[in-house]
């Protein structure tokens, strides 16, 4: 079906992880005949966390859904929400630069993320995905991050390094930088 | 020759086990050409296997040297037949994507440094490359599909393990 005749929705539905959410949720969606697209679901501490990109034939409402999949998560205990994607938001745009892997870790202390993030998004530098851990190691707890952007054409991987050299000393924490830009053979 | 169609995954081919080529005649002629021919028209793409042109035989083409990643370590063009690694050393993970499985792209590991033996499609004789870097991931990727293994099957994720909850024992 085009996809001018679909509307498209971003659903997340977060809480207290347990067994059969994904289920319970999936199975809504399906009775009420949406199509699952980009996915992104996973235990964070001891929450679960999904967010979905939905489609779903027009006429259809955000209403509409929020009204069948509403007493699955008050089932489940789970805050939902869903916003209506405008179009051109249910695809993502590409753009030439290279894709570099940041990696941050060291001991924890507050502004890890803040700190990093705030420096690549003055450059236009744009994140794509990113996790970050607490590891509780005896006393001294240590932050990972784990971080994915994507450079503008005029930004190198070296740049990038450069650009962190400075937070790295001051933060004392460690920074890599490498690239990930996927070759298709 | 010609440039001939990229078959797309759900195709049943690219899952399937190729035939061994059998003897050298025209019609191998023509599919290495072919698949010379569908690698140059391929944007940036430094490999072709002849299952992913329609042709369940092992057959495939690999040229890394006009990638920025394979241009200073590589054999040129290498037309091969009844390819098979014979030894495998290292392993790094590269993100890969492939012009039958297009718009995904994953983290495979694959060995850096390889052994492979084959007969040369184009002059016939059986030869013995080593290779490694960028041109031993691309060789993999390539013998992968005469296999009918997509890169989607090897996908690993790293952040699994670093993030893992596992208690190591």
């Amino acid at each position: 079906m085009p996809d001018n005749e679909l509307s498209h929705y971003a659903v997340s539905v977060v809480g207290a992880d347990r067994p059969g959410i994904v289920a319970g949720v999936a199975k809504a969606l399906y009775t009420l005949g949406c199509n699952i697209a980009d996915s992104s679901c996973t235990m964070l501490a001891g929450e679960f966390a999904m967010i979905l990109i939905i489609s779903h034939p027009k006429p259809f409402t955000k209403t509409q859904l929020f009204e069948e999949l509403k007493p699955v998560s008050e089932r489940m205990a789970m805050t939902l929400s869903i916003r209506h994607l405008p179009r051109g938001e249910e695809k993502r745009r590409e753009t030439g630069g290279e894709i570099c892997r940041i990696t941050v870790y060291g001991a924890d202390q507050p502004g890890i993320v803040y700190r990093v993030t705030d420096n690549l998004a003055s450059r236009r530098i744009n994140i794509i995905d990113l996790k970050s851990k607490l590891i509780e190691m005896g006393s001294e707890p240590v932050y990972v991050m784990l971080l994915e952007a994507l450079l503008p054409d005029t930004i190198t991987p070296e740049d990038v390094e450069y650009l962190l050299e400075g937070l790295k000393q001051e933060l004392k924490v460690e920074i890599n930088v490498r690239i990930v830009t996927p070759v298709e053979f | 020759m010609a440039i001939q169609p990229i078959l797309k995954y759900p195709h049943p081919l690219l899952k399937r086990m190729a035939h061994r080529v059998k003897g050298f005649d025209s019609a191998i002629s023509n599919l290495m050409q072919d698949l010379i021919d569908t690698m140059h028209a391929g944007p940036g793409s430094v490999g072709v296997a002849a299952p992913q042109i329609g042709v369940c035989l092992r057959a495939c083409v690999v040229d890394v040297s006009g990638n920025l990643r394979g241009k200073e370590d590589n054999h040129g063009l290498l037309c091969m037949l009844n390819p098979e690694i014979l030894s495998r050393r290292g392993s790094a993970v590269m993100r890969e994507g492939c012009m039958s499985v297009p718009d995904y792209t994953g983290d495979v590991e694959r060995s850096t440094e390889i052994i492979v033996r084959f007969f040369d499609g184009l002059d016939h004789q059986e030869r013995l490359v080593a290779a490694s870097g960028f041109e031993a991931v691309a060789i993999q990727h390539e013998l992968d599909h005469l296999d009918g293994i997509l890169f989607i099957d090897r996908v690993i994720n790293i952040s699994t393990e670093l993030f893992s909850r596992k208690k190591y024992r």
